[in-house]
């Protein structure tokens, strides 16, 4: 076991070390980040300067290094844009990131598993037919489509909702967190649902095709055979057994929804990690994209890990080994 | 049983939504951008200035026409060639109670080359040499050289006070620690890409402002922009995408505000004897290039239809533009006449350089930069297409063209400059003078382009410190570098306000900036 997580981790470190690398040579490629901010009225000197001020001048492989040995301080380095340690900027956005990615995970699997479940047991009826057509325009319809229709039927004509951003922040245990109040409820409900439909109808289909394969296997029809009511054959024995499929696709799901759930952010103005990390790249911020480049690859290595463990607990056939 | 719940469920939210109403005496507004920082002197990005003017004062202050007016300084004379005298505002106080006077702004001055960043703001003081404090509030400047634009430069310097220190940075100001300005609101606090909220200052100088506290609060996405204001969450939105203009216009509980701005898209033909990317004639790159022949350029402007670029291709929301900067601006001249459509003598004029049958040629803009950029760019490839020529045009992302512009590898570009100065020398300085390094002109002529005759007018305007003859040869210089078409300027970009209906009223700025303090309530 402990050797198993020194694997995996030091895997990790491989990761992230090779995708900054990739971050340093593609910004370097597409060219200097003081061309793309610098004001248009900047006399030569003034750039050239400022070029030196940013060791832009020095070969790529010196930057690198300086980068990495600041790394090994502790020092992620400062936002170009914001001249404040990028460590805190992404901080300062992350939880507004989580709270709309837990809410929107949260009814994703509230609303999708059972309703596969139902889909694959009665899969001839009305009901499970019609939740198989929604599913497929759950990951077929543009998420800022879906969001845009929202803001028009439930912030501007009915007025319901607030059309975006995020809401009152209040006190949750030791967390700062827009979860703890009505208002916050308010802001987050709307592009939390437009986040979880990709997931919704993801896990939709993958629940029924699971159930559908279970409902024929052998033990299904023993337990059947021996009495067993169906709830107890779905719940007890079905789920177990078609959790493993489920639990890594949403594993993956949570990171890349954690990561990318810019356009949601967008479309609803959610001060979230998503727009910095855009922005940042339209202005060749190279601190806070290899910052939260690492961040984002730290972030799957630990949600991987996580389902691994999760396998062994739900499956015991599954060994875990060191480095494998 | 789960229809039900979920309709109170909703109704419950949609109560909660209705939160406390907002104060008549509040504001919130949404904007495209905000700041990047709280301090002053980070940054000269124009979304910054623009914020920072609410809790700042700068020296000089603009119309909104772009004209010069006093701010904190009163007035300003020229001693003798290299010394400007500014006498400074009485009475003035800072948020903290202090008193503002001629020290803070040498302090402010000398403070700016130790914390600018990227977007360096020592661009508005690279004349000056040294600051000398005659009295409080006398301020002597000695330029490096003959410096005309000083108070142009000095409408950019904002100023703290002398108390700050030079260890404060940005997270000082960021925190509101060291956010104390002469401005008419004080700062109460802002969040990168968030909201900056400010609250009235009871002891400024100027005009009090009519709102107790304003919130400006960042929505960069256009179409979430115009629905927070259609749900009223924000009392006021700029930058209204010309798609939703029309029926913005049309609604009743909306009010619109149209202004020209200081953007024009200009086509930069690169007239170097050698292209980055060759023009073709039959296939084959040709060794001479044809736009060096003021023919070929002329044909170019005659062949551009700017009533199709402003009417159908903007919704309306531009003007043709015949030189680089828009009418009432420092060195605009007059005498240009209106840019006219004639695709026939376009031809012959095509023809007489030698061309009868056009060439192939690459054309590079921006799609990013300003609203319309691409279409436009689409609109010109088009346009040129009926003259004979086969242009393949391509806009690309302001991260991928700046660069690339940067190291002059496009034949002929399109793209947006905003004079915001308003004044001459900026635009004429940058875009058309020969470059030279040492003078400093020419940073951002990437065409190649050099004309004796232009230079010498426009060198001896940068050294007359008389405004009225300066403002005469600049209007000769703009004349001279358009009739050479060192240039094609096609439109200016208009920009547009929406507010709610009987909100509020307020005269819409050419720079395209929204001042809470400016704007009254109807």
């Amino acid at each position: 076991m402990f050797g198993y997580l020194v694997g995996r981790l030091s895997q990790a470190v491989v990761v992230v070390f090779v995708m900054s690398v990739i971050v340093f040579v593609g910004v370097y490629a597409i060219g200097n980040p003081i061309d793309v901010m610098i004001d248009p009225g900047a006399t030569a000197e003034i750039r050239e300067n400022l070029i030196r001020q940013y060791g832009l001048d020095q070969p790529l492989w010196r930057q690198y290094f300086t980068f990495i040995a600041n790394v090994f301080q502790g020092d992620l380095g400062n936002s170009m844009v914001y001249n404040i340690p990028v460590t805190s900027l992404v901080f300062s956005r992350l939880p507004a990131t989580l709270e709309l990615v837990m809410v929107s995970v949260f009814i994703a699997s509230v609303i999708g598993i059972p309703a596969g479940l139902y889909a694959g047991y009665k899969p001839n009826s009305i009901a499970a037919k019609l939740i198989m057509a929604l599913s497929v325009l759950g990951f077929s319809v543009p998420t800022f489509w879906i969001g845009m229709l929202l803001i028009m039927g439930f912030a501007v004509e009915l007025g319901w909702l607030p059309s975006g951003g995020r809401g009152a922040v209040g006190d949750f245990l030791w967390f700062k967190t827009s979860l703890a109040t009505s208002d916050g409820w308010a802001h987050v409900i709307m592009p939390a649902i437009n986040l979880s439909l990709f997931k919704m109808g993801l896990l939709i289909r993958l629940t029924r095709a699971g159930m559908v394969e279970a409902m024929g296997a052998e033990y299904v029809r023993f337990a059947r055979a021996q009495g067993l009511p169906d709830r107890e054959i779905v719940f007890s024995h079905i789920l177990r057994n078609i959790s493993i499929p489920v639990v890594t696709v949403f594993g993956l799901e949570l990171g890349s929804t954690l990561a990318f759930a810019v356009v949601t952010e967008t479309v609803f103005n959610w001060p979230g990690v998503g727009k910095l990390i855009i922005d940042s790249i339209l202005q060749l911020d190279r601190p806070v994209m290899v910052s939260y480049l690492v961040m984002v690859v730290v972030l799957f290595v630990f949600i991987n890990l996580t389902v691994d463990l999760i396998y062994a607990r739900l499956d015991p056939r599954v060994r875990l080994k060191g480095g494998s | 049983m789960l229809k039900t719940t979920l309709k109170s469920g909703i109704a419950a939210l949609a109560l909660l939504a209705a939160a406390p109403a907002a104060m008549a005496d509040d504001l919130i507004i949404g904007l495209r951008a905000g700041p990047d920082s709280i301090d002053p002197h980070w940054s000269t990005l124009g979304s910054q200035a623009e914020a920072l003017r609410h809790v700042f004062d700068t020296l000089v202050d603009v119309d909104e026409k772009l004209q010069l007016k006093p701010g904190l300084a009163v007035s300003w004379e020229v001693i003798d060639d290299t010394t400007w005298e500014f006498k400074m505002r009485e009475g003035v106080k800072f948020h903290d109670g202090s008193d503002f006077t001629a020290e803070d702004v040498k302090f402010s001055i000398e403070r700016i080359p130790e914390v600018t960043g990227p977007m360096p703001m020592t661009l508005y003081t690279k004349y000056v040499d040294s600051v000398e404090v005659v009295d409080d509030l006398t301020l002597r400047v000695k330029t490096k050289g003959m410096a005309p634009s000083l108070p142009n430069d000095f409408t950019r310097l904002f100023v703290v006070s002398s108390d700050t220190g030079m260890e404060a940075r940005n997270e000082q100001f960021n925190s509101g620690e060291m956010a104390i300005g002469t401005g008419p609101f004080t700062f109460v606090s802002w969040q990168p890409k968030g909201d900056l909220v400010v609250e009235k200052f009871d002891g400024y100088w100027g005009d009090a402002p009519a709102w107790d506290k304003v919130t400006r609060r960042e929505i960069p996405d256009d179409a979430a922009r115009v629905a927070a204001l259609k749900s009223g969450q924000v009392d006021l939105i700029n930058y209204v995408p010309a798609t939703d203009y029309i029926s913005m216009k049309n609604d009743d509980s909306l009010e619109t505000f149209v202004s020209d701005s200081v953007y024009i898209l200009n086509v930069a033909p690169v007239v170097k004897d050698v292209l980055p990317q060759p023009i073709i004639v039959n296939g084959k790159a040709l060794d001479v290039n044809p736009l060096q022949d003021l023919r070929v350029r002329k044909a170019m402007d005659l062949a551009i239809n700017r009533d199709v670029l402003v009417n159908v291709v903007l919704e309306g929301l531009g003007t043709p533009a015949n030189q680089l900067m828009p009418e009432g601006f420092f060195g605009y001249s007059s005498e240009i006449p209106a840019p006219v459509y004639d695709i026939e003598q376009a031809k012959a004029l095509l023809t007489e350089a030698g061309y009868p049958d056009g060439f192939e040629i690459d054309f590079t803009c921006t799609n990013n930069r300003v609203p319309g950029d691409a279409v436009v760019c689409e609109a010109l490839a088009q346009m040129w297409s009926r003259l004979g020529l086969k242009v393949n045009a391509q806009a690309l992302n302001g991260t991928v063209f700046f660069p690339a512009a940067q190291r002059e590898e496009y034949t002929m570009t399109m793209s947006a400059w905003g004079t915001l100065t308003g004044e001459a020398a900026y635009t004429y300085g940058a875009l058309v003078h020969t470059k030279d390094e040492e003078k400093g002109f020419g940073n951002f002529n990437r065409a190649g382009y050099s004309n004796p005759e232009f230079d010498k007018v426009f060198g001896e305007g940068s050294q007359t410190l008389d405004p009225d003859a300066r403002k005469k040869l600049y209007e000769k210089a703009s004349f001279i570098a358009m009739e050479d078409r060192a240039l094609i300027p096609t439109v200016i970009l208009q920009s547009v306000w929406a507010a709610k209906a009987g909100k509020l009223d307020f005269v819409p700025r050419i720079d395209q900036e929204t001042r809470a303090y400016a704007i009254t309530p109807e």
